[in-house]
């Protein structure tokens, strides 16, 4: 045999470079892009089946005491099973540990941060997102602009966790960057949840029923 | 035996340097000194500030500071010359400190060949006469009438006078310099006075001008940190917490506790931490001094590797997240919550320190929730007092206790339904008949 034979050529190099990136992807474990929510009927319409991983979430409720954190609540849990933590930055009220637990959540890993202003309560939200041990990062901030909500976006993209932020119905008006965007109302003692916005997916409004208020 | 010599040939200058710069006392140079020997103790149980007698350590601080390492008994720690030299440079270097090594079975004899740079060094007697006999007189550490009466002699070369025998160096040149040359050949033992590592550890720099830009503060932090690490390593413990003391002039010290959310002993993550409480905290006036005090030390939290690789990984992620969290925001801004075995709904709660207690990585599956009524996710920090609410959706569940410490309650709780079907829990004192809001089935 000559060398001559022996050089591939260049468009078996390109194949067989094709065959390697092929067989590296298939070895390396999938991320997952979304986290169920446990409710079956907004898993169905929301884009990759869940609350979206290393991505903002917005959730605009128009009152509090509607099942809004409830809505969260089995995703959180299954986090919490799966070795991550949860931190809470600066909620408006207490997050009560007897509903926590019944609602499954590990208490040991919720982390429950206040900050002083809104400057620190971004600069937590950051911080936590960027951890890749916490999970989800609840949140309540004041004010949120387009190059912020870019910035956490990437934060979350680095630690690979769900930003779930919690912002006032007046938010809606506003355009974001966030990869999915919720607003939610209560109808006939259920929760409506009305997707604003989906980041490759459809606009839509499906009904659930969180568990917050089994009696109602 | 086997001793390094690390000589610091601009120490006193550079011990003052950093921002401050400017003049530097003799006891600045010699805590600083302190600090690095107590750096210096990770590498070594055996740590010498001083050596030879009096004169010769006269003589010695004329060519700059020193410290002598014994290194036989770690080599194999830190492997060979050449990987403990490359390891030392690493962490020299950034703290601004220019350096010279010399290696050989005795004190004296590492001294002088970190003095003429032959920093390949020696491990035999033999291999040390033979580099010392070509260097010059100059390089000993003897006194100048004594240099000078050997050049009288005729002597040039250190090779000329070690095989002089000793009696007759000693006769002509004095005892003191027969005992030095001994000692130097390794002929005749030498005591040390090594470095013990004191029960707390506590280090001080002090600044000419007082820096008054909390940044300044962070390069001579750098470098009692990294004394706190070696003297950490060297009793292989750890600290969960740090004082840093800002001294001011006729003012009383800034005291920062800095904590950490797991015993650690790393430099690094110690001034990263103290960088962002710094930047926290305005300072109230100049300083003129920094203090650095460790008193608590714990058993190190190594985990487990291999097996717990991932698990371990991310529990010190976890752990720099809550530092840089708590050294920001303080010690307090970052708790868990648990709950409490109290039938009133304001005590069946309470914070706890977070700490990385749980083993990291996946539980098991939850404990059963003994059964209980269902309780709301939000709780109003206080009951709010509001109007008797239109329409009851559920309810009573009355509650009375804590008639033993005085914080009794009566109570008839209620889910109540308010404005845009917000579901309320509320309850009716059932001693003023008051209505308050408790809180949110959020």
């Amino acid at each position: 045999m000559t060398g001559q034979a022996l050089r591939p050529t260049r468009e078996e190099l390109r194949a067989r470079l094709a065959q390697v990136g092929r067989s590296a992807q298939a070895t390396e474990p999938a991320r997952p892009v979304a986290l169920a929510t446990g409710f079956a009927a907004l898993d169905a319409v929301l884009p990759g089946g869940g609350w979206p991983v290393g991505a903002i979430t917005e959730l605009m409720p128009e009152t509090q005491g509607i099942g809004e954190l409830s809505l969260l609540m089995p995703a959180l849990a299954q986090l919490g099973r799966a070795g991550r933590y949860l931190a809470w930055i600066a909620p408006p009220c207490l997050p009560y540990p007897p509903a926590l637990a019944q609602h499954g959540l590990a208490l040991e890993r919720l982390l429950l941060v206040q900050a002083r202003d809104a400057r620190a309560v971004l600069w937590a939200i950051e911080q936590t997102l960027r951890c890749p041990a916490i999970g989800a990062v609840l949140a309540w901030p004041a004010s949120l602009d387009d190059r912020r909500v870019r910035r956490l976006q990437l934060a979350a993209e680095a630690g690979g966790s769900c930003g779930l932020f919690y912002r006032s119905p007046a938010a809606a008006q506003e355009a974001s960057p966030a990869a999915l965007r919720l607003r939610l109302r209560s109808a006939g003692g259920r929760l409506q949840v009305e997707i604003q916005k989906a980041r490759g997916g459809h606009t839509h409004a499906v009904a659930v029923h969180p568990a917050a208020a089994v009696c109602a | 035996m086997q001793w390094l010599c690390i000589l610091l040939p601009r120490f006193a200058l550079e011990a003052a340097a950093g921002p401050a710069g400017g003049a530097h006392s003799e006891s600045g140079t010699r805590s600083a000194l302190a600090t690095l020997a107590l750096w210096a103790l990770q590498w070594s149980s055996q740590v010498s500030e001083r050596a030879g007698s009096d004169d010769a350590q006269c003589i010695a601080a004329a060519h700059g500071a020193a410290l002598w390492l014994e290194i036989g008994a770690s080599r194999a720690l830190f492997g060979d010359h050449a990987a403990l030299r490359a390891r030392l440079a690493a962490e020299l270097g950034p703290l601004g400190y220019e350096f010279r090594l010399g290696s050989a079975p005795t004190p004296q004899g590492a001294t002088i060949l970190a003095r003429a740079g032959l920093a390949g060094g020696a491990l035999t007697r033999a291999q040390l006469l033979r580099q010392l006999a070509p260097l010059p007189l100059g390089l000993l550490s003897l006194p100048d009438e004594q240099l000078a009466a050997l050049h009288a002699a005729g002597l040039r070369r250190i090779g000329e006078l070690l095989p002089l025998p000793a009696a007759a160096i000693a006769r002509r040149f004095g005892p003191a310099a027969s005992l030095y040359l001994q000692r130097l050949r390794g002929a005749a033992r030498e005591p040390q006075h090594c470095v013990r590592p004191p029960a707390r550890f506590t280090s001080r720099c002090e600044f000419p001008d007082a820096i008054g830009d909390a940044t300044a503060l962070l390069f001579p932090l750098q470098r009692l940190l990294a004394g706190l690490q070696g003297y950490l390593r060297s009793l292989d413990r750890a600290v969960q917490r740090y004082t840093l003391c800002l001294e001011h002039h006729r003012a009383a010290a800034t005291r920062l506790a800095i904590g950490l959310a797991r015993p650690g002993r790393d430099a690094v993550q110690f001034l990263a931490l103290a960088r962002e409480r710094l930047a926290a905290t305005a300072l109230a006036a100049p300083v003129h001094g920094l203090r650095v005090e460790a008193d608590e030390l714990l058993q190190p939290l190594i985990l487990q590797d291999d097996l717990f690789a991932c698990a371990t990984q991310q529990a010190g992620q976890l752990q720099h997240s809550l530092d840089r969290l708590a050294a920001r925001l303080g010690r307090d801004a970052v708790r868990t919550l648990d709950r409490s075995a109290d039938h009133r709904p304001e005590r069946a709660w309470r914070l706890c320190a977070a700490r990385l207690t749980a083993q990291p990585g996946a539980l098991p599956a939850p404990p059963p929730v003994a059964q209980a009524p269902d309780r709301p996710c939000w709780l109003l920090p206080e009951p709010r007092r509001i109007d008797m609410p239109r329409e009851l959706l559920a309810g009573p569940e009355r509650i009375e206790s804590g008639w033993w410490d005085g914080a009794d309650i009566a109570r008839d709780y209620y889910l109540a339904r308010g404005e845009h079907g917000a579901q309320l829990w509320v309850y009716n004192d059932l001693r003023s008949g008051a209505w308050c809001l408790h809180g949110l089935w959020a």
